[in-house]
Order: structure tokens, then C-alpha cells, then sequence
């Protein structure tokens, strides 16, 4: 029993090898452009956690990880690899924001819901075709849907720039030029801020932290992705393919049904990763939306070994890195994206000692086996 | 004439998924896939500029190939030594290069997303066929490095078909258990097609940057590397069949340039093509193909 524990450790210890790796990583590139490291290291931590602001926005930057995180990690359990959660969002938040503005005079209670259902609505129509050609006629998801990523950017930009642009934008006259962006989203539709409801409890926000109910909410939501992974038929199912669709399949389990099943789920949540940044920082969408939550949430699955708590904790160190990462770029002109080279860092060294790891206590435990 | 116009187009565009299928094809028949070739081009092309600019192309094309066989040489350690999921190493491996290219854009030029206008090589023309008319813009002004990737076609064909090196390496991508089992080294012959495809993903990068724009730009491989592989698939894990395949996106590419001129269709749409088209090939066609049998599985030794 003992040994059990030893072995949850050192299971648990693999993230945080991987983050020391990384760590150690990043101070050698500091380290060739002549910055001092352990300064550096220093001022992200400082800028971070000393300032009310820097706490709120990591946990505004960490909202749509969790989401994106979530997505893969579904699809991760069932043995696919969602790469599209990146075209999906996209095309939620597209779907979202066109019901923002288009319907006018909706209460609240009715015109956001609504919108939150049409962005996951986005997602799951863009996961259709991947997991049809997947399961009917075997073509790896991988390929199909970053395929699909890059014709979601186009079908966007399209629709952004030539279709629904917003041509009535108020402009000071003779300053500035037009966005290329939708419409503003009615009131009705926006996410609110947290901001009222913190002060209840004496925490004060800074105007320009957007931290919003979408944070909860995506707490709440990795709360039901584990109560469905692991209290549910449908997660014991999904755990049984993704360990071994064959043995699954002898055991009277159809693969092909729980992947569809759990790919669409996944494209379901992936379409919400971008309402927070939508309904409460931009209200609009325009051709510069954030890119790049899709592979951010990848990287987040794997550091949170496809767990919902190790995804919001993976989320919530990314959320701190880029905010770091802000504060070292102005105060010690450290490039940000040193960040983007630590993360992909961090997700080869989680992967590799995972697998060492893994590795390490399976024979363990085959000796142990044997010497019963 | 036009139609000799037109297939030397779709050459120069086709080229850089040409490469990067080829290096596909070496890594695959070794049984490792590599989704990472979209990281290696990334990475060739950044470092094919920076050595253009500092130093010429033929440093440039140096510079790429050694910047993109490192990051092959993280993808075979992490996919074959430690055994980890061959995709989740090249699509990690993605993320790094993209943060590496960003990163290292600015330190050297002090700009994210570009460089600085870059040299290509001196274009060259084949002489006596290029006083055919016909032939003319086939042979005429061509990059070196279009001759050296056509080259490479039937090179490949002779390393992998022919040759001893080429029995190893189809061996341990089709049994690797026989293969350890007759003394070959599994895990050498796998680091080699992997590197191998460093290699030819890495001019594939450098080709895009000092040959085609004259300068890197962030994003230039629009995902060049995920269709080299479908090229790859799509010609049945064979160097010709990769070729016709990586062709046939250049003339879609192309077409699509001549489309956007005539602006029947908003060019968005155009842009897709490649895209819609890699879509398509997979669906219809990958029930001919037929894949090395342990392409895409770990090989370990028994452990005692």
C-alpha cells in the first residue's frame, strides 16, 4: 500500500520535472541573449503575484484554456487527437457573434444562453467531417482537421471581410480607419465581469482586468468532465476505447459510436473557447481575433495529463506565463515569445518523462508481481 | 506553351511540398510518422534566411538544413528513443518552432513576423533545350534548387528501392521485430529516416524563403508540411507517387493564382483549394494505400 503512493508521487512528479526542464531551458536562451536568468525569472514572478491586476487577468487568460484544454483532453481520452479545436472555436465564436448582433431586444436571460449554445453549436458542425472520414473511411483526424483549421481561417475571414463587415462603425471624421469586424454585440448578449461580485468580498479590480463569469463557468465544466469521465457509463466506455478499442470491442462496446460521440463532445466544448474573450473583452469579432487557443490547448491537456484539475491547473501556469511574460518583455525586454519555446518545452519533457515514468513503474510492478 | 507555362508553375509551387513529402517518405518507411515537418520547414525557412542574408543562399540552404535536422533530431529522440506518441511529438515540436522562429526573428532583426529581403541563387538555364520553344519556360531561369528536388526523385527511388540502406530501412518500418531480430539497429535506421526528412524539410523551408519570396515571412508554409504528408499518402509512400502528388498541388496553387486574377470568386475561397483539395485526395484514396505496416508504433526491445 505504501508502494502505491510512492508510485501517485512520482506519477504526480512528472509535470513538475517537466516545468524544472523547461525552466532550466529557458535560462540557457536567456542566458545566449545575455540576460540574466535568475533576474529575469524574478521579475515574472514579482510582476505576477504582487499586483491585484496581474491576478485577475491570469485568470482571464486562463478561461479559454480550460476550454480548449477540456476539448482535447475528451478526445485525447477516447484515443483521437483533436488538432481543430483551433478552426472550431472560430467558427463557434463566428456563429456566436453573428447571434449577438443580429437579434436585437432579447432579454438577457434568453439572448446569452442562446449565444453560448450557437458557439458550441460552431464547434461541434466543424468535428463532423473529421470523425466521419475518421470512422467511416479511416482517414487520420489529424490531417483533416488541421485541414480544416486552415479553411476555417479563409471561410472567416471571408465572412468577417467581405460579407457581414460592420460598415456603420463610428469613426472620429478624418481619424482612423474602419475595422474589419462584425458588428457590436447587443448588451444583451454580453458575459458580465466578475468585478461586482468580488467586491462583496472586499477584492477591488482594476477597470482593465475583463476577468468574467466565463472563469467559473469553465470550472464548473471541468467539474462535469470529470463526473462524466469517471462516474459515468459513457466515461468508463470512453476510457475502455481509449485504452484499447479492441479489448472494448470484445467486451461488447462499439468503438466507432463513443469516438463519435466524444470527438463531437470535444468539438461541442472547443466552440466555446472563445466567448470569453468575445462577450466581455471585444464584443465583436474582427480579423484579429486571438489565434492560437486550439494548440495553447493541446499543450495545456498534455502538461494536465487529460485530467480536469491538472487542465485547470495547466491552464492557470499558462495564464501566469503569458502574464509573466508581459511584465519581463517591459521590464527586462526579454522577448514574450520566449514563452511560446518554454511551453513547447514543457510539453516534450512532460511527455517524455511521463513516459519514462510510466515505464519505470509498470516494471515495478511486474517485479513486485513476480516476487509476490 | 501555355500548358508548359502553367506545369512550370505548378514546379515552383509544388517544390517545397515536393521536398517535404520526400523527407515524409524516408521517415514513414522507417515506421515513424512525422507531423513535425511543418516545424522543420518553419524552422528551414527562417534559417534559410538568415544564412542567405548574412552570407548567401548556398549558406542559407546550409544554415536551414542543420536548424531543421536538429529539430528532426528532438523528434526521433522523444518518438523513437523514449517511444512517446509520434504525433504528439511533432505537433509539440510545432508549437517550438513556431515560438523558436518568432523568438529568434527577434533577437537577430529585431521584427517578429519578417526579415529583411534575402538573395536567392542566380537562376539557371538548361542549355540546348532551352532553345526549344516550346520547352522554354521549363528549362529557362529555373532555381537550381527545382533541378536538385527533381533530381532528387530518382535518387530517392534508388536509396530506398535499391540499395541495401533502403532494405534496412523499409524492414524496420514494415517488422521491426525481424529486423532487431536479424541484428539490424531498429533504432539507428529510424533516426536516419527521420533525419533524412530534416533534411529535405529543411530545404523545403529554405527553398520558400530565399527562393520563392526573397525573404522569410511569418506563416509562409500555410501548413505545407500537413499537405506534404497527404502528398505522401496520396502517393502511397513512394517518392514518384509523392512527386505526382506534390505536383498536382503546385498546379492547384497556380490555377488558383490565375483564378484570383480574374476575380470571379472572392479569393478567400481560392485559398482553400489546397486545403479542400488535400481533403478530398484523403477521402477518396486512402483505401488503395497501403501504409509500411508499423508505421506510426514505437518499436521497443523486450525489456528484462
Amino acid at each position: 500500500m505504501r508502494k502505491r503512493y510512492r508510485y501517485l508521487a512520482l506519477e504526480m512528479a512528472s509535470p513538475l520535472v517537466a516545468i524544472a526542464f523547461a525552466v532550466l531551458v529557458g535560462a540557457v536562451v536567456m542566458g545566449a541573449i545575455g540576460k540574466n536568468p535568475v533576474e529575469v525569472y524574478r521579475i515574472m514572478f514579482t510582476f505576477a503575484f504582487r499586483r491585484l491586476d496581474s491576478v485577475g487577468i491570469i485568470l482571464f487568460g486562463a478561461t479559454p484554456l480550460v476550454f480548449s484544454g477540456l476539448a482535447v483532453a475528451i478526445s485525447f481520452r477516447v484515443g483521437l487527437f483533436n488538432i481543430g479545436v483551433e478552426g472550431q472555436y472560430l467558427i463557434g465564436t463566428f456563429l456566436a457573434a453573428l447571434t449577438g448582433f443580429a437579434l436585437r431586444g432579447l432579454p438577457s436571460f434568453i439572448h446569452l444562453p442562446l449565444v453560448i449554445a450557437m458557439a458550441a453549436l460552431g464547434g461541434l458542425l466543424w468535428s463532423l467531417l473529421p470523425i466521419y472520414l475518421k470512422v467511416r473511411r479511416g482517414v487520420h483526424e489529424v490531417i483533416t482537421t488541421i485541414m480544416l483549421n486552415y479553411i476555417a481561417f479563409s471561410l472567416i475571414h471571408y465572412l468577417i471581410a467581405d460579407v457581414f463587415m460592420d460598415k456603420q462603425q463610428g469613426l472620429m471624421p478624418g481619424v482612423g480607419n474602419p475595422l474589419i469586424r462584425l458588428p457590436k454585440i447587443a448588451p444583451s448578449a454580453l458575459m458580465p465581469r466578475m468585478h461586482g461580485f468580488l467586491a462583496l468580498f472586499g477584492v477591488d479590480l482594476p477597470r482593465h482586468v475583463y476577468l468574467n463569469w466565463f472563469f467559473p463557468l469553465g470550472l464548473l465544466l471541468a467539474v462535469a468532465v470529470h463526473y462524466l469521465i469517471w462516474r459515468t457509463a459513457f466515461g468508463y466506455e470512453l476510457r475502455a476505447v481509449g485504452h484499447n478499442p479492441a479489448a472494448a470491442e470484445a467486451a461488447g462496446i462499439q468503438p466507432a459510436s463513443v469516438q463519435t460521440k466524444a470527438f463531437l463532445l470535444s468539438g461541442l466544448i472547443a466552440g466555446m473557447t472563445g466567448l470569453s474573450d468575445l462577450l466581455s473583452y471585444f464584443g465583436y469579432m474582427d480579423l484579429d481575433f486571438p489565434k492560437g487557443y486550439g494548440f495553447t490547448g493541446i499543450a495545456v491537456a498534455l502538461m494536465g495529463k487529460n485530467s480536469p484539475l491538472g487542465i485547470v491547473l495547466a491552464a492557470l501556469l499558462f495564464g501566469f506565463l503569458s502574464r509573466g511574460a508581459e511584465g519581463v518583455q517591459t521590464f527586462a525586454a526579454v522577448p514574450m515569445d520566449t514563452v511560446v519555446i518554454l511551453q513547447g518545452v514543457m510539453i516534450l519533457s512532460i511527455v517524455v518523462a511521463s513516459a519514462v515514468m510510466g515505464r519505470y513503474i509498470r516494471r515495478q510492478e511486474r517485479k513486485e508481481a513476480l516476487g509476490a | 506553351m501555355i500548358v508548359s507555362e502553367l506545369v512550370a508553375s505548378a514546379i515552383r509551387m509544388g517544390l517545397p511540398v515536393l521536398l517535404a513529402a520526400l523527407g515524409a517518405v524516408y521517415s514513414e518507411r522507417s515506421g515513424v510518422v512525422n507531423i513535425g515537418l511543418e516545424g522543420m520547414m518553419i524552422t528551414g525557412s527562417f534559417w534559410g534566411a538568415v544564412g542567405a542574408y548574412y552570407a548567401g543562399p548556398l549558406a542559407g540552404m546550409a544554415l536551414a538544413v542543420v536548424a531543421s535536422v536538429l529539430m528532426a533530431l528532438v523528434h526521433a529522440g522523444v518518438s523513437v528513443t523514449f517511444r512517446v506518441d509520434q504525433i504528439v511529438s511533432g505537433v509539440a515540436l510545432n508549437i517550438l518552432a513556431y515560438g523558436a522562429a518568432r523568438f529568434s526573428s527577434i533577437t537577430l532583426f529585431q521584427k517578429a513576423t519578417m526579415s529583411p529581403h534575402v538573395q536567392g541563387f542566380t537562376p539557371i538555364s538548361i542549355p540546348g533545350l532551352d532553345q526549344i520553344s516550346w520547352l522554354k519556360p521549363l528549362v529557362s531561369n529555373v532555381s537550381p534548387l527545382v533541378v536538385v528536388g527533381l533530381l532528387l526523385v530518382p535518387f530517392s527511388y534508388w536509396l530506398i528501392e535499391k540499395t541495401v540502406f533502403g532494405l534496412r530501412l523499409r524492414s524496420v518500418g514494415e517488422n521491426p521485430l525481424a529486423a532487431d531480430t536479424l541484428g539490424l539497429k531498429v533504432f539507428h535506421l529510424r533516426y536516419a529516416g527521420v533525419l533524412l526528412s530534416g533534411v529535405l524539410a529543411g530545404l523545403a523551408g529554405a527553398y520558400l524563403s530565399v527562393e520563392h519570396t526573397g525573404m522569410y515571412v511569418e506563416g509562409m508554409t500555410q501548413g505545407k508540411g500537413y499537405i506534404a504528408l497527404a502528398a505522401m499518402i496520396f502517393g502511397n509512400w513512394s517518392p514518384v507517387g509523392a512527386m505526382g502528388a506534390a505536383l498536382l498541388f503546385g498546379l492547384a496553387e497556380s490555377l488558383s493564382f490565375r483564378v484570383v486574377e480574374s476575380a470571379v470568386v472572392p479569393y478567400q475561397f481560392i485559398k482553400m483549394i489546397p486545403y479542400v483539395l488535400t481533403l478530398v485526395v484523403l477521402a477518396g484514396m486512402l483505401k488503395r494505400t497501403t501504409p509500411p505496416a508499423a508505421d506510426g508504433i514505437p518499436y521497443e526491445r523486450e525489456e528484462a
